[in-house]
């Protein structure tokens, strides 16, 4: 089954491309560590997945392309023709020649409403290519204008269009020290709409992959490439295919399908977070829970010590909440092949409390700036009204308190 | 039983080796059926007989291992099920629910349900009906089988102590997610099989049909059957994980021009060669003759299992009471017909005395009150007489042609199909889409009563501020 992806604004084609890439990279390299067999069954199921076919034998990625700007999306076109190994669709884009600056209903209200056809027909284009849709995959920030307010909006039509395929949407949360003044307005309606209209939000904070990459890939002047690098390689490494079930050799059909069943059936409770080793020490523990902390260590420990998966540490229920079994809450997944050149890699997607404290951060400061009014009149002039902030703050406060008592 | 009893006298004389003959035959008509031999043992109560006829009700009651594909869990498993599935259809024996799960023993007890079941309905033709071989792309038309036997509801568990809400919201959830995975994997499979029509059209002899469907592709394919067989144990296509049952994808990548099966794809134990074909063929064939074998004794069998019974120690006085069912062989849905006929009138009894009775302490209640009181009276007897209008039209619809029923064949065309005994996706979609249509307005109207029952307990408790969950 094929997934659509869906790249909005500069952070989500710039992360689209590094995770089509990694996807492409690894499924082709000559570093599975596997028998042919496996490498190649491994290969068409990431293919279907991912890719779809043209005469020429180039893969095309399954994915629509949408940015206000023309600048980050020509790059990316081009990045991706230059490989020469697969490239994005001839049509498959969509750009304007002015962005949002930064203003989430400017985003959402203006240039949602106003090119909803052109952007739906093109997704709609890229979902009769597929046999089957297993669902889509929308990569976006958090906190801009354009990703972010499109990215909302583009969800809610596709939750209207295709009630039946699933969401999942990738976002990225903002640094804490804050690039933009208004990211805590734009960050609660995005994710308060988005919690209305998608299945799952797989969410990366920026400010642990920077950390990744100053602490354990030890890279000096930290780019955007390098972190969009980090995060394609964790996705990519959730995105390839396992098996299905223990002694049955054939791969998983529906990976977006499995992962929601097992991880985000309650519809109050849809943040997930993705770790994965090695790559990541216990240095970047820093923000995880404690618990956590010690599953990740245990993550880390049967990698080190021995090449077989011991699964005994994640049976305890005192790691999960109180009404679920651990049976229940906690499946592995495998395969033989080897991920990216990495021998052994282990990747964690969780539906914890990790990112309850930003959450509530991000709700408290947005909650201080609405209560002195401030930049309300931007909003207000595209038609997002106090009454939607409202709104917005009982939903997050709402998820904040399920995830603390938890 | 005095049915029984009269007619058996009239085959009294078949002799002794008529009994061992129409147990084989029943055998030979049941998936797995066990030997005489686990029968006459089962007869004295002997526990070795057990496993071999816990397993029997286990393939007999469950719906999916009729076909014998799907694999058999542990015996508990089976016990557990078996328990239960008979329960929910109304066995009335309590001895075999106490029955340990392990298998052990109740050879006997487990005898009389099977006769029990047997006893109820045509088991024996009902389960042929099921696994016959398949040549064509079938399609139910109608969901009223599946409506008609919702299966065996899962056994009442108690919990321990007071459940977490959440859990149960949890547990809904996955079901959901389970239920759009199917519908995705139903739309492919709808969509490969669109195309093994396209490509294969003007392939069939039929000039009806025109196209060839899954079963004579993979035919003509692999006409030995041997290749796929070895395949098939090597590598389970990534394209099996979830779709259950015969599947075109693996025939879409090999008949597809110019492109060889990149998923490997050949699996399914459904999907036949002609080899294949021709022994099911010859299973199903020899399913049929000893269902009929075991028709035309069927009365040895009845009369020996009224030996089972007198064998058996008597029971608890509040089981006896229980309506014994007689034998009988029903036509098709006949017997459903007439059960659902008498819970009616029974129903209607009961409804009728209910209304008298809240009629008569409406009346004596009601004359003190005001004008407001006859008003409410009146908007309620309209809602009441809507309602009935609305039932009444839909009756009438109903009631019109007669339905189309049953699996039919796919045939894709072109041109205008001529009347008669075709039936146009068209008309079925609509059916469809009308039934759809007065499923959603019945949960509607439940969604509304919950909300209202809500609304009405949260105005019980005041100071309580009501946040609905956010989305689904």
């Amino acid at each position: 089954m094929s997934i659509v992806t869906v790249q909005l604004g500069q952070c989500g084609n710039q992360i689209g491309f590094e995770v089509f890439d990694t996807l492409f990279s690894d499924s082709h390299s000559s570093q599975g560590l596997c028998s042919k067999r496996e490498n190649e069954a491994y290969q068409a199921s990431c293919k279907e997945r991912f890719f779809s076919e043209e005469e020429n034998g180039v893969p095309i990625a399954r994915a629509v392309l949408v940015d206000m700007e023309p600048k980050v999306i020509n790059q990316t076109l081009s990045k991706a023709a230059q490989s020469g190994r697969w490239k994005y669709g001839q049509h498959a884009y969509f750009c304007q020649k002015q962005g949002s600056g930064n203003n989430w209903a400017y985003g959402y209200s203006v240039h949602g409403p106003r090119h909803e056809e052109s952007i739906m027909n093109i997704i709609q284009k890229e979902v009769e290519k597929c046999d089957s849709l297993s669902g889509f995959f929308i990569i976006m920030s958090m906190a801009g204008g354009t990703g972010s307010g499109i990215g909302a909006f583009v969800t809610q039509n596709l939750q209207d269009q295709y009630a039946h395929s699933l969401k999942m949407n990738q976002i990225i949360w903002p640094y804490g020290t804050g690039e933009v003044i208004v990211q805590n307005y734009n960050s609660i309606l995005t994710l308060s709409h988005l919690y209305r209209s998608s299945d799952a939000l797989l969410v990366h904070e920026n400010d642990a992959v920077h950390k990744i990459c100053a602490k354990l890939m030890n890279i000096k002047q930290i780019s955007f490439s390098d972190i969009n690098q980090v995060l394609a390689h964790q996705l990519g490494s959730v995105f390839q295919p396992v098996y299905s079930a223990e002694g049955l050799f054939h791969y998983r059909r529906n990976p977006l399908g499995d992962l929601m069943e097992n991880l985000v059936p309650h519809p109050e409770f849809k943040m997930l977070s993705l770790r994965n080793i090695p790559q990541m020490s216990e240095n970047s523990l820093a923000y995880s829970t404690f618990t956590w902390a010690g599953l990740l260590k245990h993550l880390r420990q049967m990698l080190i010590s021995n090449a077989k998966m011991e699964e005994e540490g994640f049976k305890d229920p005192a790691l999960y909440t109180s009404w679920l079994q651990p049976v229940d809450a906690f499946n592995v997944w495998k395969t033989q092949r080897a991920f990216s050149k990495y021998e052994k890699s282990a990747s964690l997607v969780s539906n914890s409390q990790f990112l309850v404290k930003p959450l509530n951060m991000i709700v408290g400061k947005a909650w201080n700036m609405f209560a002195s009014k401030a930049y309300l009149h931007q909003y207000t002039k595209f038609g997002i009204e106090e009454e939607d902030f409202l709104d917005s703050f009982t939903l997050l406060e709402q998820v904040v308190a399920s995830y603390y008592n938890l | 039983m005095g049915r029984r009893r009269r007619l058996a006298g009239a085959v009294a004389e078949a002799g002794a080796g008529a009994l061992p003959k129409v147990i084989t035959a029943l055998s030979q008509s049941l998936p797995a059926g066990p030997s005489p031999e686990i029968f006459r043992r089962a007869k004295f109560d002997r526990p070795e007989a057990a496993p071999a006829l816990w397993q029997l009700l286990f393939r007999l009651l469950s719906p999916q291992s009729a076909d014998g594909t799907s694999a058999s869990p542990a015996l508990e498993a089976q016990a557990c099920w078996v328990k239960a599935a008979l329960r929910s259809q109304g066995y009335p024996r309590l001895v075999l629910a106490q029955l340990p799960e392990d298998g052990s023993r109740g050879s006997r007890e487990l005898l009389l349900a099977l006769s029990w079941l047997l006893a109820r309905g045509p088991l024996p033709e009902r389960l042929l009906a099921q696994a016959h071989v398949q040549l064509g792309d079938e399609m139910p038309v109608c969901e009223c089988e599946a409506l008609a036997s919702p299966g065996p509801r899962a056994p009442h568990v108690e919990a321990e102590g007071p459940v977490d809400i959440r859990c149960v919201q949890w547990l809904m959830g996955r079901l959901r997610f389970r239920w759009r995975c199917l519908i995705t994997s139903q739309q492919e499979q709808c969509a490969l099989l669109s195309k093994i029509h396209l490509y294969t059209r003007g392939c069939h002899s039929d000039q009806r049909l025109g196209h060839l469907s899954v079963a004579e592709t993979e035919m003509l394919r692999d006409p030995e059957g041997g290749q796929q067989v070895r395949a098939g144990a090597r590598v389970l296509a990534p394209g099996w994980a979830c779709t259950p049952g015969p599947g075109p994808r693996s025939f879409w990548n090999d008949v597809r021009p110019g492109r060889g099966g990149a998923d490997g794809g050949r699996s399914c134990a459904q999907l036949c060669s002609a080899f294949q074909l021709l022994r099911r063929l010859e299973r199903e064939n020899v399913g049929l003759e000893a269902a009929l074998e075991w028709r035309r004794g069927e009365l040895v069998f009845w009369r020996w299992m009224d030996t089972v019974l007198g064998a058996c120690p008597p029971e608890a006085p509040a089981a006896a009471t229980q309506p014994t069912v007689l034998p009988r062989i029903a036509g098709r849905g006949l017997g459903q017909l007439e059960l659902a006929a008498r819970e009616l009138r029974a129903l209607q009894e009961e409804l009728c005395e209910a209304s008298e009775r809240r009629r008569a302490a409406w009346a004596v209640g009601g004359q003190g009150r005001g004008p407001q009181w006859r008003s409410a009276r009146q908007a309620l007897q309209k809602a009441v007489e809507q309602e009935l209008a609305a039932l009444r039209r839909a009756w009438e619809q109903d009631r019109g042609p007669a339905r189309p029923h049953g699996p039919h064949r796919l045939v894709r065309r072109e041109d205008e199909a001529p009347g008669g005994q075709y039936l146009r996706a068209a008309e079925v979609i609509q059916a469809l889409r009308n039934q759809e249509a007065c499923l959603e307005a019945a949960l509607h109207r439940l969604q509304g009563q919950c909300r209202q029952e809500l609304a009405r307990l949260a105005g019980a408790l005041p100071g309580l501020i009501w946040i609905l969950p956010p989305g689904r």
